[in-house]
């Protein structure tokens, strides 16, 4: 075991799994009230999925010089809503209540390609949140916020599903071009209901369950 | 660990200036007279300096600071050529109201972190006295640059990762409630592109619920009151620059209200967290105050309205015995299971 992957062990139960379950509530307390989110969650990114990010490439070279400082997703959160203007309501108080150090609208390069759409930001730990004493220089200073339609959710979640299955380090033109189709798919569904709902829904507010 | 590196620099107002002179900078000696108050500012910076600070990102969303680029290009290779960038970057935000400054760097190492305080020190005027056996010359002198406390600013930032760290900061601004916008801005904002660590609107929820927390929890019947007061002059800080314990001073609260508003923040350090005062989600967060007197009766009124709408009389001082009054229209007459 590395050092790197020692250390990252060390701090995922300690530091990393506590401050995603603290940051969840702290979303959820911040959403409270606000229609149509249909969950709000938080997770301590995996010691293989860290480790595994630790050491992309780049141009032949390491991507990462300092993983433990550089990776900004170890703490990842996610806000899935139902139609696209949810979307940019939702990242509206977010960006009253979160400090960003980034912030951007994910799209394919090219407007003939369909494939991740999604609204990320890196953000500060909200000071209440972060550990005090010698903890407080094991914690990260920034975590990922992912804000996204149940539609590019679901699309995002079978895709990496998919993209971790053996066979599929070399992905057929056909292969690829299916998944774009379901990309394309999705990206269709989120337009006509986000069409329908300022239609017929958008006066209509139902607060969402559970948050 | 002592400083590592002095670098200097004579900063002009420059801000809308066509043609800005050259800044003429200099490397200070680390045993030189002014050394002991240069090494008092560095070593005090955690003291001195208590905003807690972050650098903005760029208009279009990419993680990248012009100020932050220019810090982390200084402590790589801290030299006059390096820090005279951050000198010019201050001189196109100086204005003629901010006037001439003196730019300190003070770089070092503290283990494993590379830290940098910068420092401003204000031009002011003095006076020279010189007394001999014989006589008293006084002489009249310019440019004399002085750590005053209502105008002296400063930053500090410490980190082990040039490449990932140095958002975070803190900082030191007497002039940061100024009511010339100028002047609020002209460190903080203006030359750092930093912004404070939390947002208005989350600074102002935090003490809003703990004051309702506290109120709520309290057996005390003067600390709720005090606190209810104190609620409804909150909305009279919107847009000032506080920190919780300020709040706490600014309405006179008794140590049992203080501390039951600092039983209701989880790490006593948020209490010197400043946040800007906003007052509309103040009022989203404590909107309703109530008082409910021992016969039953409760009243209720908008928190920041409460005192102008509903009269107090108090009517036996020994019992405490007080009569409530409100005037208007009916609007609704309920009947509710609970309070």
């Amino acid at each position: 075991m590395s050092d790197l992957e020692d250390e990252y062990r060390r701090r995922f139960p300690a530091i990393l799994v506590p401050l995603a379950e603290a940051l969840e509530g702290h979303l959820k307390g911040t959403l409270q009230g606000e229609a149509r989110i249909d969950r709000i969650s938080a997770r301590a990114k995996a010691t293989d999925r860290f480790i595994a990010k630790a050491n992309a490439t780049e141009g032949g070279e390491s991507k990462y010089t300092e993983p433990l400082r550089e990776i900004q997703d170890q703490v990842g959160a996610r806000i899935v809503t139902f139609y696209l203007s949810d979307v940019e309501r939702i990242a509206a108080i977010i960006e009253r209540y979160y400090r960003r150090v980034e912030s951007r609208v994910v799209v394919p390069d090219s407007e003939s390609e369909f494939g991740y759409f999604g609204r990320h930001y890196i953000l500060l730990v909200p000071s209440d949140l972060m550990p005090s004493g010698d903890d407080k220089s094991l914690a990260p200073e920034f975590f990922e916020l992912q804000i996204k339609t149940l539609f590019q959710h679901a699309w995002a979640e079978a895709n990496h599903d998919l993209g971790y299955k053996p066979q599929s380090a070399v992905l057929s033109r056909d292969a690829r071009r299916r998944i774009a189709y379901t990309s394309a798919q999705a990206w269709g569904a989120d337009r006509m209901f986000n069409e329908l709902f300022r239609e017929f829904g958008e006066n209509a507010s139902v607060p969402s369950d559970g948050h | 660990m002592p400083i590592e590196h002095i670098h200097t620099y004579l900063v002009h107002p420059g801000k809308g200036a066509h043609e800005a002179p050259r800044i003429r900078g200099n490397t200070l000696s680390l045993d030189g007279k002014m050394f002991p108050l240069l090494n008092e500012i560095y070593v005090k910076s955690d003291h001195d300096c208590p905003i807690e600070i972050s650098f903005n990102h760029r208009e279009d969303g990419t993680q990248q600071n012009p100020c932050r680029d220019l810090i982390i290009a200084y402590l790589g290779e801290p030299n006059v050529a390096h820090g005279r960038h951050l000198a010019e970057r201050l001189e196109k935000v100086t204005t003629h109201r901010s006037g001439l400054g003196l730019l300190f760097l003070l770089a070092g190492t503290e283990g494993r972190d590379h830290k940098v305080v910068i420092s401003r020190f204000p031009a002011d005027v003095g006076i020279l006295a010189e007394e001999s056996e014989r006589a008293l010359t006084v002489e009249f002198l310019e440019r004399v640059f002085m750590k005053r406390a209502t105008t002296y600013k400063a930053v500090a930032y410490q980190d082990a990762s040039l490449k990932a760290g140095f958002w975070l900061g803190r900082a030191v601004d007497k002039q940061i409630n100024s009511d010339m916008v100028q002047l609020s801005n002209y460190w903080i904002a203006d030359f750092l592109d930093s912004d404070f660590r939390t947002t208005a609107a989350a600074g102002t929820k935090r003490l809003a619920v703990a004051l309702r927390d506290a109120a709520r929890k309290s057996g005390d019947v003067a600390v709720k009151s005090e606190i209810a007061a104190a609620v409804t002059l909150g909305p009279s800080l919107a847009g000032q620059r506080l920190t919780i314990n300020e709040f706490s001073n600014r309405f006179g609260l008794s140590t049992g209200a203080r501390d039951a508003l600092a039983g209701e923040i989880k790490n006593p350090s948020l209490l010197d967290e400043r946040f800007q005062f906003d007052a509309k989600e103040f009022a989203k967060q404590v909107p309703y105050r109530s008082i409910e007197l021992n016969t039953g009766v409760i009243l209720t009124a908008d928190a920041a309205q409460f005192d102008k709408v509903v009269q107090q009389e108090v009517i036996d001082p020994r019992e405490g015995k007080v009569r409530l009054s409100a005037e208007g229209k009916v609007m609704n007459d309920k009947l509710t299971k609970v309070k």
